[in-house]
C-alpha cells in the first residue's frame, strides 16, 4: 500500500486532468440516465394520448440528452487518458531519479532485462490504476446517488432496491472477487519479467548458444515461459471476464426486481404505470457503467503489485551512497594527493574480501600503475578512489577531504575515467563523443580521433546498441577519446588498452601521457611493458598489495614483480 | 499477411462456437425486450393483475440469465483463440530470431526485439479475444433484431436500415487512420523500450561523465513524445465513438419520434409494439456501437500483426545446411577459405577475396591490427555468418553440405568475452557438452582450465549461481570458464578470438597450456596479438582492412612484409622507446 501511495501522490500531481475527467463522466452518466428516464417516460405517455407539444419537449429533451452525453464521453475519455499518461510519465521519471544515486551498487543485484521489462511493464500496467481504480468508482458514486435522489421523489421502493444493487455491485461482488482474486494470485507480471529476461539473455548470447547448440533448449526454455505466461493472462482474462459476467447478472437482476415491485405497485394501484417503463429505463441505464466495478478489484491487486515491484527494486539500497547533503566544496583548480588508509573492502554477497588492508599514496601529480592477477582488486581499488562504493574499513582521503565528505558528482567532474567495459549509446561516434561536452567542435573530436588512430571513422558513423559493432580494440580506443576530450586533472584507467594491439597502444600513451602531464594519474594495467615512465608501481595478489615502488626498484627486488616480468618475457 | 490468414483460419472450429452462441444471445435479447415490454404492458395498460404477469417474470429471469451465460462463454472462446495464437506468433519470432545469422543480431537493437516478442505479440490478443467475438456478434446480433423489427413494425426496420450505414462507413475512415498511426506508435513503443534499456545499461558511463540528470530529461521527453504518440490514436478512437454514439442517438430520437406520432396521431401501432421497437433499438445500436468499439482494437492489433510480419519477413542471407555427414574419424576436416567476401552492408567494413588453407592438426593466426576484419572472418569460418561470396570447403565439399548439428559439434569458439548465463557454475561448463556431462567430466573440465580450486573454494562450489554475463566473475575467470566449456566439449575446430586479451599472468598461462592441449586432437584458428602464439602459429594470416596483406609462417611474414615487421618490433620491443 506504501508504494500505492507513492503513485496516488505522484498521479495527484495532474489535479486538473482528474477533476476534469471526474466532472465530465458524472455529466456523461447522469445525462444517459437522464436520456433513457425521458425516453421511457415518453412512449408512456404517447400512449395515453397527450398534447403534442409535451411531446416535442420530451423528444426534443432526449435529443439534447443524446448529444451531451456522447459530448462529456469524448471529454471523459480524453482528460482521462492525458492524465494517465502523463502519470506513467512522472512515474518513470521518478523511478530513474530514485535508479541513477543508487548506479552502480544496483547492477550488482539486478539484470538489466529484468530491469527494462519491470519498469517498461510495470509502469504500464499502473496506467490502470489512475483509468480503472481510482476515478471510476467516484463517478459511479455521484450518478448512483443522484438517480437514487432522483427515484426517492416517485417511488421508496425503487430507491432502496436501487442502493441495495449500489451496495452488491460496487461493494459485495468486488470485496468477494478481490477474495477470489487473492486466491488466485495471479502470476501474470511475474511471468512476464521472466520471459522478457529470458528473451534478453537469448539476444545477447546468441553466439554462445548457437555454438554450444543450446539456442534450440533455450528457444523451448523461452516458449515454455511464453506458454505459462499466457496460460497466466488467460486465467487473469477469463476471471475479469467471469466477474464481469456476475456483475451484469446482479445488476439484470436489480432490473428484474425494480420491474416486479413496480408491476407488483401499478397493479395494486400504488403507483401510477406511466412511471414504470421509465424506471425499469432507469435501473438498466444505470447499472450499465457499474459492470465496470467487477474488475476494479483485480485491477486494484494489478497496481498494488506492480507498484511493489516497481518500488522494491530501489528501496533498501539507501546503503550505496548515503546523501548526507552537505558536501564539502571541492577544489578544482588544485590537484590533490590522494591517499588510502587501511581499507578493506568485500562486495555484498560476495564470497570473498576484494581489498584487505590497503595503505598507498598517490601524490599530486604523480604516475601511478597498478598490476596483478585478474581477480586481485586492481579494478576495485581504484573503483574505491572513485567513491564507486565505500569503503568496509579504513579512509580514502583527497588532500585534507576524507573521500565521504565529496560528492561522487564533484569528484566525478574533475575525473577522467576509462573502465574495462564502457558504454556506448545506440547513435554516432559523435553522439557517443559528446558526452564529454556539449560545446566540442567537430575539429576537435576529429583531432582526438586521430590521436587514438580511429580516424578511419567519421564523425557520422553509426555505433549500434552498447557499441556492438564495434571491435574491442575499437570501443577502447573510443573510450579513450571521450576521456582525453573530457580533459580534467585526475585520471583513473582500468585497463584501458587491453585490447589494442600493442603499436597503437605505445602511440594512444604517448598522446595521453603528454596531455596528463602535470595531473594524477592512476592506471591499472594488464600489461608490465611500458612501466618504466611510471612514479611508482603497485603490484596486487588477492586482495593485498604484494610490493610498491619505481620500475627499477621492483626490478633490484626481484620479487613478485620481477617474476611476473620474467614470465612475460618469456610468453613473447 | 498470410500467416494471419491461416493463423485465423486454423481456428474454423471457434469460429462455429461463437457463431451459436451470438445466435443465442441474440434470442435471449429479443426475448427478454419482448417479456419486459409484456410485463409493463400487461400492468400499464391492460390491467392485468400482479398474479397473471408472475409467470411472464419467471421466464424473464431466465431469459436474463442465459443471457449472460452465452455472452460469457462467447467471451471465453474468445480468449482461448486469442492465447492460441500469441502463443504460435512468439514461436515463429523466436524461431525466426534463433535462425538468423550473427550479423543480424548484431543489427538493431536487442531492446527493440524484446520488445516485439512481448508488448506485439501480446497486442494481438485484442484482436482475437474481443474484435473477432464481436465482430460475429455484431454481425448476428443486429441482424436478428432487425429481423424481429421488420415483422413487428416496417417503418423502423426502414429507419435503420437508412442509418446502419453510416456506422461501417465512419468506422472504415477511422480505421483505416488508426492503422497507420498504431504503426506509429508501436515503432515508438520500440525505440522508447531499446532506448530506455540503453540507458539504464549506460548509467555509469552516463554518471561519470556527469550526464545522468540530464538523461532524466531525455526520458521525460521521450516518454511525454510516447504519450502524444498514443493519444494520437487514442482521439481518433474517441472521435469514433462519439460518431458513433451520436448517429445512433440520432436514430433512436428518430424512431422514437416516428413511434410515437405512429401511437397519438395515427393509431397505427400498439403500446406493446412501440415499446418493444423502441426497447430493441438501442440493443442494435449498440452492438454496432460495440462493433466500432472493437474496431479500434481490432485494427491496433492488425498494426502489431504488421509489425510482427514484418520482422518475420525480414531476411539475410542464412548459413543453410545439408545432411552430408563429417568424417567421423578423430582427424580434424580439411578447411579451405576460398575467395570469402563479406559486407555489414554499405559502406561498412568488409572482407574482401580472403584465402587460406587450413589443414588438419595445423595452427593458424589471423593477426592485424583491430577492426581489421579478423572476427568477422571467425564468424565465417565458424560458419555463423554466410560469406557474400566465395565458400568455406570442408573436406572438399562447401560447408552448407553438412549437417548444422555436426559441425558445431566439432567446434568450440572461445571468444573475448564469453558469455556466463544465469545459472550455476557446473551448468555454465556443462553447457559445452553434447547431452548431460556427469559432475565428474565438469569437474574434470574445469581441472583442466585451471579453475577447479577456486571453484572449490566457494561456498556453494559448483552449484555457486553466476549472473547475466557473468557478474562476480573476473575476466580471466570468465575466460577459464569459457576453457572447461572447451575441455569438456574436446572439439576437432577451436577458434580463439584474441585469446589473452586482458588477462591477468596466470590465466594467460593456462590459457597457453590448454591451447596447446588442445591442439592435440584439433585444428587451432587464432586471432592473436601474442607474438608467442603467433610465432608458434604453422600460417599466418596477416589483415588489414578486410585485406590480405600477406600469408606465411612468422619468419616468411618478417621478411616479406614491412607493415608486419614494423608491429612485431613494437611488440617485442615494448611501449618504451
Amino acid at each position: 500500500m506504501k508504494d500505492l501511495a507513492i503513485v496516488t501522490k505522484l498521479m495527484l500531481k495532474e489535479k486538473r486532468d482528474i477533476f476534469y475527467s471526474i466532472i465530465a463522466g458524472f455529466i456523461a452518466g447522469i445525462a444517459a440516465v437522464g436520456l433513457f428516464a425521458a425516453s421511457g417516460y415518453l412512449i408512456s405517455k404517447a400512449a395515453l394520448a397527450p398534447p403534442l407539444y409535451a411531446l416535442i419537449i420530451l423528444t426534443s429533451t432526449v435529443k439534447l440528452l443524446g448529444f451531451t452525453r456522447a459530448l462529456t464521453r469524448y471529454a471523459e475519455r480524453y482528460f482521462s487518458h492525458r492524465a494517465t499518461f502523463t502519470i506513467l510519465s512522472n512515474l518513470r521519471v521518478s523511478f530513474f531519479e530514485k535508479l541513477e544515486p543508487l548506479t552502480p551498487g544496483i547492477f550488482q543485484k539486478y539484470r538489466s532485462g529484468d530491469l527494462l521489462s519491470r519498469i517498461v511493464g510495470d509502469v504500464e500496467s499502473l496506467q490502470n490504476f489512475f483509468l480503472r481504480v481510482f476515478y471510476p468508482p467516484i463517478v459511479l458514486m455521484m450518478v448512483f446517488l443522484s438517480t437514487i435522489l432522483f427515484t426517492l421523489y416517485f417511488s421508496i421502493y425503487t430507491a432502496i432496491v436501487l442502493l441495495i444493487g449500489l451496495v452488491l455491485i460496487a461493494f459485495v461482488v468486488p470485496v468477494l472477487f478481490a477474495m477470489k482474486q487473492r486466491k488466485i494470485n495471479s502470476q501474470v507480471r511475474e511471468e512476464r519479467g521472466r520471459l522478457s529476461t529470458e528473451a534478453t539473455e537469448l539476444l545477447y548470447g546468441f553466439r554462445d548458444l548457437k555454438i554450444y547448440q543450446k539456442l534450440r533448449g533455450k528457444e523451448q526454455e523461452l516458449l515454455e515461459t511464453s506458454k505459462s505466461y499466457i496460460s497466466e493472462q488467460e486465467k487473469e482474462e477469463i476471471t475479469i471476464a467471469f466477474s464481469k459476467s456476475v456483475n451484469t447478472f446482479i445488476s439484470l437482476f436489480i432490473t428484474w426486481v425494480v420491474l416486479g415491485i413496480g408491476a407488483y405497485l401499478v397493479a395494486t394501484g400504488q403507483m401510477a404505470g406511466i412511471f414504470l417503463a421509465m424506471f425499469v429505463m432507469i435501473a438498466i441505464t444505470v447499472f450499465e457503467d457499474a459492470a465496470a466495478m467487477a474488475v476494479f478489484p483485480i485491477y486494484l491487486n494489478d497496481s498494488k503489485r506492480a507498484a511493489n515491484r516497481l518500488f522494491s527494486v530501489v528501496r533498501g539500497d539507501e546503503d550505496s551512497e548515503v546523501e548526507s547533503g552537505n558536501w564539502k566544496e571541492f577544489p578544482d583548480d588544485k590537484i590533490l594527493s590522494i591517499e588510502m588508509d587501511n581499507v578493506s573492502f568485500t562486495f555484498p554477497n560476495e564470497w570473498r574480501k576484494t581489498l584487505e588492508d590497503i595503505t598507498v599514496e598517490f601524490p599530486a601529480g604523480s604516475k601511478t600503475a597498478i598490476v596483478g592477477p585478474s581477480g586481485s582488486g586492481k579494478s576495485t581499488l581504484l573503483q574505491l578512489l572513485m567513491k564507486m562504493y565505500p569503503a568496509d574499513v579504513g579512509d580514502i582521503r583527497i588532500g585534507d577531504f576524507s573521500i565521504s565528505d565529496v560528492s561522487q558528482e564533484s569528484l566525478w567532474s574533475v575525473s577522467n575515467v576509462v573502465l574495462q567495459e564502457n558504454h556506448f549509446f545506440y547513435g554516432t561516434i559523435r553522439d557517443n563523443l559528446q558526452l564529454a561536452g556539449d560545446e566540442l567542435t567537430d575539429g576537435e573530436m576529429e583531432e582526438v580521433l586521430l590521436k587514438v588512430k580511429l580516424d578511419d571513422f567519421s564523425l557520422a558513423d553509426p555505433v549500434f546498441e552498447k557499441g556492438e559493432n564495434l571491435s574491442g580494440g575499437e570501443k577502447q580506443r573510443l573510450a579513450i577519446a571521450r576521456t582525453m576530450l573530457k580533459d580534467e586533472s585526475y585520471w583513473f584507467l582500468d585497463e584501458p588498452t587491453s585490447s589494442v594491439d600493442a603499436l597503437t597502444e605505445q602511440s594512444i600513451y604517448r598522446h595521453l601521457f603528454e596531455q596528463a602531464k602535470d595531473d594524477t594519474l592512476v592506471l591499472v594495467s594488464h600489461r608490465l611493458t611500458g612501466l618504466e615512465r611510471m612514479d611508482q608501481i603497485i603490484v596486487m595478489d588477492q586482495g593485498r598489495i604484494m610490493e610498491s615502488g619505481t620500475f627499477e626498484e621492483l626490478m633490484q627486488q626481484e620479487g613478485y614483480f620481477y617474476e611476473m616480468k620474467e614470465i612475460e618475457k618469456d610468453l613473447f | 499477411m498470410n500467416n494471419f490468414k491461416a493463423a485465423v483460419s486454423a481456428q474454423k472450429k471457434s469460429f462455429i462456437s461463437l457463431f451459436i452462441f451470438a445466435m443465442l444471445t441474440g434470442a435471449m435479447i429479443i426475448g427478454q425486450a419482448y417479456l419486459l415490454v409484456a410485463v409493463i404492458d400487461g400492468v400499464f395498460l391492460k390491467g392485468q393483475t400482479f398474479n397473471e404477469i408472475l409467470p411472464l417474470l419467471g421466464g424473464l429471469l431466465f431469459v436474463l440469465f442465459a443471457r449472460v451465460l452465452f455472452s460469457y462463454l462467447s467471451g471465453r472462446k474468445g480468449i482461448r483463440m486469442g492465447s492460441k495464437v500469441k502463443s504460435d506468433y512468439r514461436r515463429a519470432l523466436l524461431n525466426k530470431y534463433t535462425q538468423d545469422p550473427i550479423q543480424s543480431s548484431l543489427r538493431g537493437q536487442s531492446g527493440k526485439k524484446v520488445s516485439v516478442i512481448m508488448e506485439a505479440v501480446d497486442e494481438v490478443d485484442s484482436y482475437f479475444s474481443q474484435y473477432l467475438p464481436q465482430v460475429i456478434q455484431s454481425a448476428i446480433i443486429p441482424l436478428l433484431i432487425l429481423i424481429v423489427i421488420f415483422t413487428s413494425h416496417a417503418n423502423t426496420g426502414f429507419i435503420m436500415l437508412i442509418t446502419t450505414p453510416f456506422i461501417p462507413i465512419f468506422m472504415i475512415i477511422i480505421g483505416m487512420q488508426t492503422k497507420k498511426k498504431s504503426e506509429e506508435q508501436l515503432e515508438k513503443l520500440g525505440k522508447f523500450s531499446g532506448r530506455f534499456l540503453d540507458t539504464l545499461q549506460g548509467l555509469v558511463t552516463l554518471k561519470l561523465f556527469g550526464r545522468a540528470r540530464k538523461q532524466k530529461d531525455v526520458i521525460e521527453e521521450s516518454s511525454l513524445n510516447f504519450r502524444e504518440a498514443t493519444m494520437e490514436i487514442l482521439k481518433i478512437a474517441f472521435t469514433n465513438s462519439f460518431m458513433l454514439e451520436l448517429i445512433s442517438m440520432l436514430s433512436i430520437g428518430i424512431i422514437a419520434l416516428e413511434v410515437a406520432l405512429q401511437l397519438i396521431l395515427f393509431d397505427g401501432i400498439t403500446f406493446f409494439t412501440a415499446f418493444f421497437v423502441l426497447i430493441l433499438a438501442p440493443e442494435f445500436y449498440t452492438s454496432l456501437k460495440e462493433l466500432g468499439n472493437a474496431f479500434h482494437n481490432g485494427r491496433s492489433s492488425m498494426g502489431a500483426v504488421e509489425k510482427i510480419t514484418e520482422e518475420l519477413k525480414e531476411t539475410d542471407v542464412t548459413v543453410e545446411w545439408g545432411d552430408s555427414t563429417l568424417g567421423t574419424e578423430k582427424t580434424p576436416p580439411e578447411i579451405i577459405v576460398q575467395e570469402v567476401s563479406f559486407s555489414y552492408g554499405e559502406n561498412q567494413f568488409a572482407l574482401e577475396n580472403i584465402h587460406a588453407e587450413i589443414s588438419p592438426f595445423s595452427q593458424l593466426a589471423i593477426v592485424g591490427p583491430s577492426g581489421s576484419g579478423k572476427t568477422t572472418l571467425m564468424h565465417v569460418i565458424a560458419g555463423l555468418t554466410a560469406p557474400s561470396s566465395g565458400k568455406m570447403i570442408i573436406n572438399g565439399n562447401p560447408l552448407n553440405h553438412y549437417q548444422e548439428e555436426q559441425w558445431f559439434n566439432e567446434l568450440s569458439y572461445i571468444s573475448q568475452h564469453p558469455y556466463i548465463f544465469s545459472g550455476t557454475i557446473a551448468e555454465n561448463i556443462a553447457i559445452g557438452g553434447g547431452s548431460e556431462a556427469s559432475q565428474k567430466e565438469i569437474e574434470e573440465a574445469a581441472e583442466e582450465a585451471g579453475i577447479a580450486g577456486l571453484i572449490e573454494s566457494l561456498k556453494q562450489g559448483y552449484e555457486t549461481p553466476v549472473g547475466e554475463a557473468g557478474r562476480g566473475l573476473s575476466g580471466g575467470e570468465r575466460q577459464r570458464l569459457a576453457l572447461a566449456r572447451a575441455f569438456l566439449k574436446r572439439p576437432s575446430i577451436i577458434l580463439f578470438d584474441e585469446p589473452t586479451t586482458g588477462l591477468d599472468l596466470y590465466t594467460e598461462r593456462i590459457l597457453q597450456a590448454s591451447i596447446k592441449k588442445l591442439s592435440q586432437h584439433a585444428t587451432v584458428i587464432t586471432v592473436a596479438h601474442r607474438l608467442h602464439t603467433i610465432k608458434n602459429a604453422d600460417q599466418i594470416l596477416f589483415l588489414e582492412k578486410g585485406k590480405v596483406l600477406g600469408t606465411g609462417t612468422h619468419e616468411q611474414l618478417i621478411n616479406s612484409v614491412s607493415k608486419y615487421r614494423e608491429m612485431v618490433a613494437v611488440q617485442q620491443g615494448g611501449m618504451a622507446r
